[in-house]
């Protein structure tokens, strides 16, 4: 069996409270793996740690065999983070911005510029590419730090609610710039709350509560650990997340 | 603050003022910052209470030495106050994420309009009590009640700044339009509050006097005899507690007050709303230019071609380091204009250090502290070491040509006193960028128009070791010339 893209092992995290508790997570090569949760479930802070912007309590990460917290350079030149909110530079041009994230990531200029080219034609972003992005929309914003997180070709790409606020145009372009990316090969852990990307992008979902991971696995496994094949995934994650007496 | 606000009628003026003050009171800084301000504000008033004492004795009679004196500090601190105004009045207009909330709310936009410009008044009135009162508080209770007229004319001064810097803010953006309309204020702003400044050193280089701008303005009016009596006289006399040049000074500042929130209502609403624009640059066409051109090998190269670029396209925030250096103007005219003044080569020696020291803490704090989107950094295979040594050589190389200057001067009359300055400079430079970065604080580049640094701490430091390392510098330039 490969080597899987990320392997969580006895993950904990506490701020006032422990907000992720004891988590396992496998998640393999190629995958395109869906997190999803209530609020305050612990998805964002658990990808936090896997990108290495929040120090675990405890626990391991490993992003494919690299431990992230011992190598963490290493891990983090295979992994690209998208948050909800795009990390840009307002005055910086889209190509600027890109060209900026390359030389973060050493990669070399004459690959760079044209993987460059050819995202921002791939996402239409290319008549926009000398203009600053303080103008742009939040989706344009959004596309443009999707550009950053593809050029150095990661081959594990979190992404924390990278669809919240985009309208049904741009929302496609992410979605199958997400989807192409598992074609080539990459890994795609996503955080959503629009439950419907999940039950039709996901190779696998993972569903979290209190800093626990509850059930994953495909969508068949999951209506069925919800106790019926017919329901929706609506239905299997409100069932799953709900307190027994809720459901009962 | 919010017992206050359930009494006040929603909707409101009032309600507004109120609500306008507790956003303002939680957004202050707290922890370490509050409680040095609070021991500089107890010390400050215990030097006040040394100066009533000792003044107590002292009878303040509204003679006309005093009421012109009066009348020169009243438009000095008034064109301070109406800086601080002017940038309060763009922070309403281009940062204040509440206007589109209040603004769609169904209340009078001129309800809107007072409501913010009686906060902008409030926010100057407390600033410049802070600076004024516990000098005047301890005289006032020690034996001169009379002066307890200072709040008046305070809270009259800030109602006409509030006024005078709504009104230069709006008259900004109608002339610059509405996308320079914030670089150009920030600057118009900063020339405000050097002017005076600059002015008075600039005069108190004149061979024949020696004295600050306000004694000269004073001066002035002495000779011109302005202010010893009839309108220019009223300021002191209200300083000094007579009830009728108060209720005149108070009465014609808020007649203008409300005659402001009639009159710059429409504008402030046409400025607003054409703020959507004003962030975003014309469209223009895309370069035909290949895109390779913006690729850089290595991390230096990169981040140092971001910092430039975003420095560049911020000409505001540039604007306040270049300032940074007009204030030290005079220092140089003092080095070179008089003949028996302080020796040329080593007070240039001590400048070019402190320059360097003071340009290089600010684009060090820029580039370090001021990092956009410090979790890409993160999330990016660098090290934090990496990045910042990468963004310190960037603040480094972006202040060089400017500490090369100052040597190349003092090059033809001293060589080695050229290398001695150079070399003091290139290390109080360094070691204004080492306290920025031990010292950093992450926030927002925003931040530095508003506070000129990124701390209290790391800008006295900054100021201590630089000026040392420049008066050692200027020892030993002295000493080689």
């Amino acid at each position: 069996m490969s080597e899987p893209a990320l392997a969580i092992r006895g993950l904990a995290k506490s701020f006032d409270r422990k907000v992720v508790d004891d988590l396992d997570l496998d998640i393999a090569a190629g995958e395109l793996y869906a997190l999803l949760g209530p609020n305050g479930a612990g998805k964002t802070t658990t990808l936090r740690m896997v990108t290495g912007l929040t120090r675990p309590d405890a626990g391991s990460i490993h992003i494919f065999g690299i431990d992230a917290l011992a190598e963490p350079r290493a891990a983090k030149a295979l992994t690209a983070w998208l948050p909800d909110e795009p990390m840009l530079y307002d005055k910086l041009s889209p190509a600027e911005y890109l060209a900026f994230v390359a030389g973060l990531w050493r990669i070399p200029p004459g690959e760079a510029a044209p993987e460059a080219e050819r995202l921002l034609k791939w996402l239409e972003l290319w008549d926009e590419r000398d203009q600053r992005c303080e103008g742009f929309s939040r989706g344009m914003k959004q596309k443009v730090a999707l550009a950053g997180a593809l050029i150095h070709r990661p081959r594990l790409l979190v992404l924390d609610e990278p669809l919240t606020g985009l309208d049904a145009t741009m929302a496609r372009a992410v979605k199958d710039a997400l989807r192409a990316a598992v074609d080539a090969g990459a890994t795609v852990v996503i955080t959503t709350h629009i439950l419907e990307v999940a039950e039709r992008m996901a190779d696998r979902i993972g569903i979290i509560a209190g800093g626990r991971l509850l059930a994953e696995g495909s969508l068949a496994q999951l209506r069925a650990r919800a106790g019926s094949d017919d329901m929706t995934l609506e239905d299997a994650f409100i069932r799953l997340t709900s307190p027994p007496s809720a459901t009962a | 603050m919010n017992p206050l606000i359930r009494r006040a009628a929603p909707g409101r003026f009032l309600w507004l003022v109120l609500h306008e003050l507790r956003v303002a009171l939680r957004a202050r800084a707290r922890g370490r910052g509050t409680v040095l301000a609070a021991i500089v504000l107890v010390a400050y008033f215990g030097l006040g209470l040394l100066a009533a004492v000792a003044l107590r004795r002292v009878e303040l009679a509204p003679g006309a030495a005093l009421l012109t004196a009066a009348l020169a500090a009243t438009i000095v601190i008034t064109s301070f106050m109406t800086t601080q105004a002017m940038l309060a009045s763009q922070r309403t207009l281009f940062d204040g994420g509440d206007l589109d909330l209040l603004l769609s709310a169904p209340i009078a936009p001129r309800t809107v309009v007072l409501a913010k410009l009686t906060a902008i008044a409030a926010s100057v009135v407390l600033t410049f009590a802070a600076l004024i009162m516990p000098m005047v508080l301890p005289a006032a209770l020690l034996g001169h009640p009379e002066l307890l007229g200072v709040p008046a004319l305070l809270v009259a001064m800030a109602l006409v700044s509030a006024c005078l810097g709504l009104a230069i803010t709006l008259g900004v953006v109608r002339l610059a339009g509405p996308r320079a309309a914030r670089t150009v204020g920030q600057i118009v702003a900063a020339l405000l509050a050097g002017a005076i400044f600059l002015v008075s050193q600039v005069i108190a280089q004149h061979p024949s006097a020696r004295r600050s701008g306000g004694l000269t303005l004073y001066e002035w009016f002495s000779a011109h005899h302005v202010g010893a009596g009839g309108i220019g006289a009223l300021p002191g006399r209200a300083a000094l507690g007579d009830p009728l040049a108060i209720l005149a000074l108070l009465g014609g500042a808020l007649a203008l007050f409300a005659l402001a929130g009639y009159a710059l209502d429409r504008g402030f609403l046409r400025s607003y709303q054409s703020g959507g624009v004003r962030l975003s640059r014309r469209a223009g066409r895309a370069s035909s230019r290949a895109i390779a051109r913006h690729f850089r090998a290595g991390l230096f190269a990169t981040m140092f071609a971001k910092e430039w670029r975003l420095l560049a396209r911020d000409p505001a925030l540039a604007f306040q380091i270049v300032l940074r250096l007009i204030y030290l103007a005079p220092l140089v005219l003092v080095a070179l204009g008089r003949d028996n003044g302080p020796p040329v080569a080593p007070t240039l020696a001590f400048i070019s250090v402190v320059a360097a020291g003071q340009v290089v803490g600010s684009l060090a704090w820029i580039v370090i502290s001021a990092e956009d989107a410090p979790d890409l950094l993160t999330a990016a295979p660098v090290t934090r070491n990496q990045a910042e040594r990468a963004k310190l050589a960037s603040a480094l190389a972006m202040a060089a040509p400017i500490a090369l200057v100052v040597p190349a001067a003092i090059a033809p009359l001293s060589p080695a006193g050229a290398l001695v300055t150079l070399a003091f400079t290139l290390f109080g430079g360094a070691m204004a960028g080492l306290i920025e970065l031990r010292w950093q604080k992450p926030m927002k580049r925003s931040a530095f128009l508003r506070r000129r640094s990124g701390s209290l701490l790391t800008g006295l430091l900054t100021f201590l070791v630089t000026g040392l390392a420049g008066l050692a510098a200027g020892a030993i330039v002295w000493l080689l010339t």
